[in-house]
């Protein structure tokens, strides 16, 4: 198994006359990790896994999916598509069929039957009756079933009650923690996939800003106030600041301890990634490892 | 892994990541099938409907045969048939409408695989299900068109044969004339080869337009265009048979051709053996007719195809139509690799 799920150099894509969704991506992202690809809607991180899942041809640079192009791990990805897309007129039964019949060498059809009943679906029931939520627990079925090293979901969680997510999570990460599966989730709810994940993808504009384990980006950067102006807060980057009633409010990158006359404490995840996303020219930040190692060799 | 568990609510056994499920069909073919059941499940109880109509009919027409009636004592003059003259008038009526919808079935046929097997999927994103799968686009997309080609082929010999069935030993009775529209596509494999031009056709406009009721009315009229100019052309792809005899102009009919011919054309000639209309040039000249400067009439001639150019121009077609259907397919391959990895 590769020690890499997925790596981009240079990625871009345009589409046509709407510009580009995606521009100078590049970043890595280790296997075995359940990553977090957060941003704006627009931001391009459907773009980003449609490629990953080998359905778009990048404009230009590349991307490679457990060392190999997209579609050559094609049989040992999975991907389920933001809409959720199933065939309405067959039935639950009959689209788990349809993932053994067109996955012969992988397909586990007890991991799929079991993802189903545990959502208590009729196999019997076509599947235009069922509701959105148990649209999702079918496609991720179809996703578990295939057995896959990498699962890339769009939007997964999208339009399910929290009771239905919660459940459906738990189902998620028992079956990628049990089998090593790099599992990499999109979402533009900030912190809906916080508890999940360990690793996190932030995307805007058509490039990663922030890339890396949860942990670590968080420990990178600290929350400041005081009474100085943001200059004053030097060396440290600054990712953003505010003029606050009593003086300045910043979110910085530390570089060595933070100067007198600052309160300073650790930001939460999602102080992090909205300072990120209100200062657009804040410099990127990718942790060691999941910055891109080379240019891979295979292009998409 | 090895072990088999019975899957309680499906009752088929679902046990090792290795094990196809059971059933003679499997992959992107049983897809297909499955996805398509309803259609095709209809097409077969119509074709089956029409079938068992035809042999009815062509059945009744040798078990009532029409009768002599003597009705000088004022009794009626003949019998009818369900509101026909007779069961061989019915047959008949029957027939002529049963070689006409022939040229339907290509157009139905790319229809179909426009719209509902190639558009519809694109349009609703399911693409984005069945190309992350195993299977390629490029394997799915041939597997998807070898299948519905050899359904295509099958249904046009099927209404071949059910043609035969209802005319067989009619032709050049009855108004119904190997040559004409319908009964000629009706009787040889030019319309296998519309059929697999429908498929291919419809496969292309399906990728190209995305969008199924558009990609249907495109693949619909393109193959019905094709079928239509076809017709019109298919007589010139073959060498006439002249023959020409004495004439003059107060008897420019030919004479002695062979029954059951394709008049192309015909009209008298001068010694030199220019070519001029009999009611155009002679007697008098008509106001805008072209005429030769000598319309003195030697000959009338006639241009046709004796029925042995039927098989010519069925395998003249054929091929050309094959090779259509051929480019398009690959043009269709060629669009999908361009637009998706």
């Amino acid at each position: 198994m590769s020690d890499t799920a997925i790596e981009a150099a240079a990625l871009g894509k345009r589409y046509g006359r709407r510009g580009w969704a995606l521009r100078a991506c590049s970043f890595r992202l280790p296997a075995g990790r359940v990553c977090a690809v957060v941003g704006p809607n627009g931001a391009g991180k459907s773009t980003l896994l449609a490629h990953a899942a080998g359905l778009l041809r990048p404009t230009e640079g590349s991307l490679t999916v457990l060392s190999t192009s997209p579609a050559e791990a094609r049989d040992r990805i999975a991907y389920v598509a933001q809409e959720k897309p199933l065939y309405p007129q067959l039935t639950v039964a009959d689209t788990l069929r349809l993932g053994a019949e067109l996955n012969p060498a992988r397909w586990d059809g007890r991991v799929a039957d079991r993802v189903v009943q545990e959502g208590g679906l009729d196999l019997g029931a076509r599947v235009r009756t069922l509701s959105g939520g148990q649209r999702t627990r079918v496609a991720l079925a179809l996703a578990l079933g295939k057995r896959p090293e990498l699962m890339l979901l769009d939007e997964p969680m999208a339009d399910l009650d929290p009771l239905a997510r919660h459940q459906l999570m738990g189902t998620l990460m028992a079956e990628a923690v049990e089998h090593g599966t790099t599992v990499v989730m999109s979402s533009h709810i900030i912190g809906e996939l916080a508890d999940a994940c360990d690793h996190l993808l932030l995307v805007s504009g058509g490039r990663v800003r922030l890339g890396g384990p949860i942990d670590d980006l968080v420990a990178a950067h600290t929350l400041v106030t005081g009474l100085a102006p943001a200059s004053d807060l030097a060396p440290h980057t600054v990712v953003e600041s505010r003029a606050t009633g009593r003086g300045t409010t910043a979110l910085i990158r530390h570089e060595g301890p933070v100067g007198d006359g600052w309160d300073a404490e650790e930001p939460s995840l999602e102080e992090l990634l909205l300072a990120h996303l209100r200062s657009p020219d804040a410099p990127p930040l990718l942790a060691p490892d999941t910055t891109a190692r080379q240019t891979p060799e295979v292009a998409a | 892994m090895s072990t088999t568990t019975p899957s309680p609510a499906t009752g088929t056994t679902r046990d090792t990541p290795h094990a196809p499920p059971s059933g003679a069909v499997h992959g992107p073919r049983w897809v297909f099938l499955r996805l398509h059941r309803t259609p095709l499940r209809l097409a077969l109880a119509v074709f089956a409907l029409g079938a068992a109509l035809t042999g009815f009919l062509r059945w009744a027409a040798w078990a009532y045969p029409e009768k002599e009636f003597d009705c000088s004592d004022g009794s009626p003059c003949s019998d009818t048939f369900l509101g026909f003259q007779s069961a061989a008038t019915l047959l008949y009526e029957y027939m002529k409408n049963v070689s006409l919808s022939g040229l339907l079935l290509p157009v139905l046929i790319g229809a179909f695989v426009a719209g509902p097997v190639v558009a519809r999927e694109l349009e609703s994103g399911l693409h984005r299900l069945v190309w992350t799968q195993s299977v390629s686009p490029a394997r799915w997309f041939v597997s998807r068109l070898a299948i519905a080609a050899t359904l295509a082929a099958t249904a046009a010999l099927a209404f071949i044969g059910v043609f035969q069935l209802g005319a067989s030993g009619m032709l050049g009775m009855w108004n119904l004339h190997w040559m004409d529209r319908g009964v000629y596509e009706a009787t040889g494999p030019a319309l296998v080869a519309y059929g697999l031009l429908a498929v291919t056709v419809g496969a292309l406009l399906g990728l190209l337009l995305r969008r199924t009721v558009a990609a249907m009315a495109a693949a619909a009229a393109v193959t019905g265009t094709v079928l239509l100019v076809a017709g019109t052309l298919r007589w010139d792809l073959v060498p006439v048979n002249t023959l020409t005899g004495p004439g003059s102009v107060e008897h420019p009919q030919p004479t002695g051709l062979p029954d059951g011919v394709k008049i192309v054309d015909w009209g008298l000639q001068n010694a030199a053996g220019q070519r001029f209309s009999p009611h155009e040039c002679v007697p008098e000249k008509l106001i805008g007719a072209r005429c030769p400067s000598d319309v003195t009439v030697t000959d009338w001639f006639v241009d046709f195809h004796p029925r042995a150019h039927f098989w010519y121009a069925q395998l003249v077609e054929t091929g050309i139509v094959l090779v259509l259907a051929a480019a398009a397919g690959y043009a269709a391959l060629r669009v999908l690799r361009r637009r998706h990895a």
